[in-house]
């Protein structure tokens, strides 16, 4: 156990000296993160992303404990979604596909992405993230990214969220906003209105 | 007739149309228990039931919507309502729509309701705020008894950092009774909590009643996908389903089928005192993040009376870059980013690090919000 702890210390000192920018975290931070950031690299994993969010943490004076659970949520996160879309998949990639997972969506989804898509994933699935987390149900949100994805550019796939978000989110768009709740007296569903109302003796 | 039943018809099969654009599909249930007086009678309970699908897909919408009630009495009430709608591309700042709806409503051993309605409507679209005129016809049947309905309505809608508000005119013929309304109502959505309400006023009616009436509601989301709602108030004859006025207080547990959506907001009230102080120092402030070439990102924050406004992001290592200040309160900067998915926050003048309004918002782990960029 002591010879562990010897050698996790010794680890996250190496992992230290060779990242300069730890030293902008907090004492008590610095250590764990360290010993985060020196398991993702044995495994592989994208350790930059785990970097930034410290530093977000750091500069938006987080506690310590804070960004630690931060940092390691998202290196776990971003385990999951290299399971999902393969060894093979770029640190962008990853990154985005912990987003999607974070937000909601599958690991299946994630695996069913790469299989549509040969271009990069970074952006269809940021589409992805941002319609489950728009409240996009994320089957429709999956359906609809998969059809696009095998076929279109990513600014395609930017445009079609842009139009998903004016077009559907209620109160995102003054189109939905005029077409969603603007009041009528003819027509029931438009004016606010308790669904759970009597309406009937 | 025919026309309204071609509109029902065009509606469907427009939003049936494949179209590289899908829908979703959302539903809520309410189950609640209501205390209501109609006009004239006793105050009864009841106990209701009420689904809602709604299916929506860029350009069109179709919802369903029913309740069941349930009396002290034992006698029970169904409704029921379909209602679809598409919308034209728009052209400059117009755009057309075609609703129609059909609905039906029993109660006892009352004769059934029914009725059929077209309505086209021309919307004027601003910004933050519109204009629209429309007219309704249809048909509408008690029992045996068939009664045309017509009606023009015009409105108007204004939407200002979350609060959106409404105000429409409408004159309804149906059969030998007309009636006007006058109405105003008001939707507000603060984190969990979203409150809507109308108030209304008939007038210049002949067999529909007289009055004002409005009613209210409290939506509180529990979780996920539960939400308590509480409404009240008062409601005018309807001619056109076959209700009378009556008043009423309601509580109901609704459950989603996804989780609720937070609106997106394209204006934010920035609090720009420094964290943990009372933010007395309030501005509105408007973010906008807009790509240009070569994946650079200029950042445009109109704060008109700031003295130091800065970004922060993983493109920066998170250290604050100073935006620069221009005419009329517009703070500027170009920041050159990599391709992929970026994390960006704003500062004013040194208070909190606050998600741009131009990005997707997202949990930060750190009890705030970050934006979210998209460079492709």
């Amino acid at each position: 156990m002591r010879f562990a702890a010897v050698l996790a210390l010794t680890f996250a000192t190496q992992a230290q000296a060779q990242e300069p920018r730890l030293e902008r975290l907090d004492s008590a931070a610095r250590a764990p993160v360290a010993a985060v950031l020196d398991s993702a690299r044995a495994a592989g994993l994208p350790v930059e992303p785990l970097l930034q969010r410290a530093l977000e943490g750091t500069i938006k004076h987080a506690a310590p404990d804070r960004v630690v659970a931060a940092v390691r949520r998202l290196a776990g996160d971003l385990g999951r979604a290299r399971e999902a879309l393969g060894v093979s998949a770029a640190p962008a990639e990853l990154e985005a596909g912990a987003a999607a997972l974070r937000a909601g969506a599958s690991p299946a989804v994630l695996a069913q992405l790469r299989r549509a898509r040969r271009q990069p994933l970074t952006v269809p699935l940021a589409v992805l993230a941002d319609l489950v987390a728009s409240g996009v149900p994320v089957d429709s949100a999956a359906s609809a990214v998969l059809m696009l994805a095998g076929s279109v550019r990513d600014a395609d796939l930017i445009e079609f969220r842009r139009a998903v978000e004016r077009d559907i989110a209620l109160g995102a768009s003054p189109a939905t906003a005029a077409t969603a709740d603007a009041p009528t007296s003819l027509n029931a569903t438009a004016r606010p209105r308790s669904a759970a109302q009597p309406r009937r003796p | 007739m025919p026309r309204v039943w071609a509109a029902v018809l065009g509606a469907a099969c427009s939003l049936a149309t494949p179209s590289t654009a899908p829908g979703q599909t959302t539903a809520t249930l309410d189950l609640g228990m209501s205390s209501v007086r109609y006009d004239g009678f006793l105050r009864s309970g009841a106990a209701s039931i009420a689904p809602s699908v709604r299916w929506d897909r860029p350009g069109g919408y179709v919802t369903g919507q029913g309740a069941y009630l349930r009396f002290e009495s034992g006698n029970q009430s169904f409704q029921g309502t379909l209602t679809g709608s598409v919308f034209t591309a728009p052209a400059h700042r117009w755009r057309g729509q075609i609703l129609a709806s059909v609905g039906a409503s029993s109660y006892a051993t009352f004769a059934s309701f029914h009725q059929t309605i077209g309505e086209a409507r021309v919307h004027l679209v601003g910004e933050r705020g519109g204009l629209w005129i429309g007219g309704t016809a249809g048909r509408a049947s008690f029992g045996g008894a068939n009664r045309p309905i017509t009606g023009l309505a015009v409105a108007a809608w204004a939407q200002r950092s979350g609060v959106q508000l409404f105000a429409s005119a409408t004159r309804a013929f149906v059969g030998d009774t007309a009636y006007s309304d006058i109405e105003a109502a008001a939707r507000s959505q603060r984190g969990t909590l979203i409150l809507e309400g109308y108030a209304g006023a008939r007038v210049w009616s002949r067999g529909g009643g007289r009055g004002v009436y409005g009613e209210g509601s409290a939506t509180l989301t529990l979780s996920g996908r539960l939400a308590l709602v509480l409404s009240g108030g008062r409601y005018p004859t309807d001619p056109i389903r076959g209700s009378i006025s009556g008043r009423y207080v309601s509580a109901a547990i609704r459950l989603y089928s996804v989780a609720p959506r937070r609106p997106v907001m394209r204006d934010l009230p920035w609090d720009r005192s420094p964290a943990g102080s009372d933010g007395s120092v309030g501005s509105a402030a408007l973010v906008e993040v807009l790509a240009q070439g070569d994946r650079a990102v200029r950042f445009v924050v109109r704060v008109p009376d700031a003295i130091l406004v800065e970004i922060a992001g993983d493109f920066s290592d998170w250290r604050p870059i100073p935006l620069g200040q221009g005419p009329d309160g517009v703070w500027e900067g170009v920041v050159r980013m990599s391709r992929g998915v970026h994390r960006v926050a704003v500062r004013i003048d040194g208070g909190p690090w606050r998600a741009p309004a131009g990005a997707r918002r997202a949990d930060d782990d750190f009890d705030g919000e970050v934006g979210i960029l998209v460079v492709p």
